[in-house]
């Protein structure tokens, strides 16, 4: 009695190596005898590799995507805790030889359609424009370059948003900016802020007045954010391997394990739409290097933890809004400004921007394409784009991401030429200062970058 | 505190210390940026558990001591690679006959007699 309960304690633990699931296809129909094939329990490279097509193969058949998510996570190992918001030094060259990442200062080129929406002066204009002028005027959007057969010189860019700015009430906006921060900051009696608590006092309770508002003002031009499902504090995980390491002690000493990770993140706010953003490269374009390093990830630092391998965009697989939008992630007290420059470290405030814009946007587009049914085996077939605002409740970093593959482990990355691309820019400040009840210095291109990244949206729209 | 060679690869900008068990990583900092201006960004340290298995000729258990390590990043893109303390000398191919070899035997030999040339002919058996 006991051996028969010792038997079904392996049994649940193992299951998945009983010889009655590897009873596979059977031989040709003339064939008297199974198909030769290498052994399913043995210790040999051979039975490995069976084990792996076999489980690549459960994941392939997945009858949906929450079982396929189930079974991609099912193994618990000891996994790297990457964190998007981190101190570490130079971060954002690490977390890009993570996620094979191609960092590209600046936002993405406009493209030759949203000059053409601008009057007369433009260059000829593709036959887009007969569409594009049907559409509302003055929405601005990064769109595809796979359309600019007329490719507008760049100068011609600047004056398309100079003009498209009227049609948007620059004032109205801006208006409605200086509303949200004077009330916050100046007309709202708050009591002091608790120790290191002071982003949670008024910049967050800006940034969610304000783009919520925001949201809801552009909603009639963009017909995508009235779908659009607005988060508050959500979470957004994603696992994956990368890389091949040995077992340093353990019971599995010297066994080759590839280097696993985890993020855990919570943005401040989020947008989801029900269709997804336009691509704005091609999928197999090139833009630069991903930075190699070859020392191990500890060394960041970066610290191993196991527990539960979730992938998650901030809502489940049934919601109709399975694409994301914009991120709206806040810096937190420990990395504020004050104290990087303190400690005589002023280049590290562009990185903790950096870092915390790629590893955000890579969790969060890898997680949509795997809610639509891709992963490492199975490489997306067309690029996911998200974009990303990281503020201080001050300065403001825009962050704009493609993700061209998901295909990061060692078998996988050998033959893949394809790099995942993140545009990005430096932080600027929104205002200068606050006092009396006036806003001194406001930014008015910081807030046209913003309703322009809210304004995106595919070209059917 | 002392510059030790990585037992594991580090990343270029990181120095590898072992340091006294009582000095704090704030410690380490302001003493490296105030005794020999390094720049330093981050430390980060751990203590090293000595080994408690070895025994002697009494059977007795010996413990190795306990050690602090720190590792230092250095700031403004400065790097640090431990160098080789002990390079492979050159041996200089030339061709040397017996003779040679045993004229500088006798010099090295004679070298050894005479004594410290610094107490001027007094033998060294000689003291007050």
């Amino acid at each position: 009695m006991a051996a028969s309960r010792g038997w079904r304690l392996i049994r649940h633990g193992r299951c998945w190596l009983s010889q009655a699931e590897f009873s596979g296809a059977p031989g040709p129909p003339d064939s008297l005898y199974p198909p030769i094939v290498a052994s399913a329990t043995a210790k040999s490279k051979a039975a490995k590799r069976r084990r792996l097509e076999h489980f690549h193969q459960r994941v392939h058949e997945a009858a949906s995507i929450e079982e396929k998510l189930r079974l991609y996570g099912l193994l618990q190992r000891p996994k790297y805790m990457v964190y998007p918001q981190t101190f570490a030094i130079n971060a954002d060259r690490w977390y890009q030889s993570f996620t094979k990442t191609v960092f590209v200062p600046g936002l993405p080129p406009r493209a030759a359609p949203e000059a053409a929406r601008a009057p007369e002066p433009a260059a000829a204009a593709p036959e887009a424009a007969a569409g594009a002028a049907a559409r509302v005027p003055g929405a601005a959007a990064p769109e595809a370059a796979a359309g600019a057969a007329a490719r507008v010189p760049g100068a011609a860019a600047p004056e398309a948003a100079a003009e498209a700015a009227p049609d948007l009430d620059l004032g109205e906006l801006r208006s409605l900016a200086c509303d949200a921060l004077l009330q916050e900051s100046f007309y709202q009696n708050k009591k002091r802020p608790f120790l290191y608590r002071d982003q949670d006092h008024t910049p967050g309770p800006f940034l969610t007045q304000l783009i919520s508002s925001l949201a809801a003002l552009l909603c009639g031009r963009n017909p995508l954010l009235a779908a659009s499902s607005l988060d508050l504090n959500p979470e957004v995980n994603y696992y994956w391997h990368h890389g091949e390491e040995v077992v340093v002690h353990g019971h599995r000493k010297g066994r080759v394990d590839p280097v696993r990770f985890q993020i855990d993140d919570h943005p401040h706010l989020q947008i989801r739409v029900p269709k997804q953003l336009p691509e704005v490269v091609p999928l197999e374009s090139d833009l630069g290097d991903v930075p190699v390093i070859d020392h191990k990830p500890s060394k960041l630092p970066l610290f191993k933890k196991q527990y539960e391998n979730k992938v998650f965009i901030g809502s489940k697989v049934a919601d109709p809004c399975c694409y994301g939008h914009t991120q709206f992630h806040l810096i937190p007290d420990k990395l504020k400004r004050q104290r990087f420059l303190e400690a005589n470290l002023e280049d590290q405030i562009e990185v903790t921007y950096r870092a915390n814009g790629i590893a955000s946007l890579f969790a969060w587009t890898a997680a949509q394409a795997m809610y639509q049914g891709f992963w490492n085996e199975a490489d997306v077939t067309r690029p996911f784009v998200s974009q990303a605002v990281v503020t201080d409740g001050k300065y403001f970093a825009l962050f704009c991401y493609q993700l061209n593959t998901l295909a990061l482990t060692v078998e996988t990355i050998q033959n893949n030429p394809r790099k995942n691309i993140c545009w990005g820019t430096d932080s600027e400040p929104l205002y200068d200062v606050v006092e009396d009840g006036d806003v001194k210095g406001f930014n008015d291109e910081i807030l046209l970058q913003l309703v322009q990244f809210l304004l995106n949206r595919p070209k059917e729209l | 505190m002392a510059a030790v060679r990585p037992g594991v690869p580090q990343p270029a900008d990181t120095a590898q210390f072992r340091v006294s068990m009582e000095m704090t990583k704030v410690d380490i900092k302001n003493y490296l940026e105030k005794i020999y201006n390094v720049p330093v960004v981050a430390v980060r340290t751990r203590i090293q558990h000595g080994a408690h298995n070895r025994r002697n000729h009494k059977n007795q258990r010996v413990k190795k001591p306990d050690y602090k390590v720190a590792y230092v990043q250095l700031g403004q893109g400065q790097t640090f690679q431990f160098p080789n303390l002990f390079p492979e000398k050159e041996q200089t191919p030339e061709a040397r006959s017996f003779d040679d070899f045993k004229n500088k035997y006798l010099e090295e030999e004679a070298q050894r007699q005479r004594g410290d040339p610094r107490r001027g002919g007094v033998p060294d058996w000689f003291g007050l």
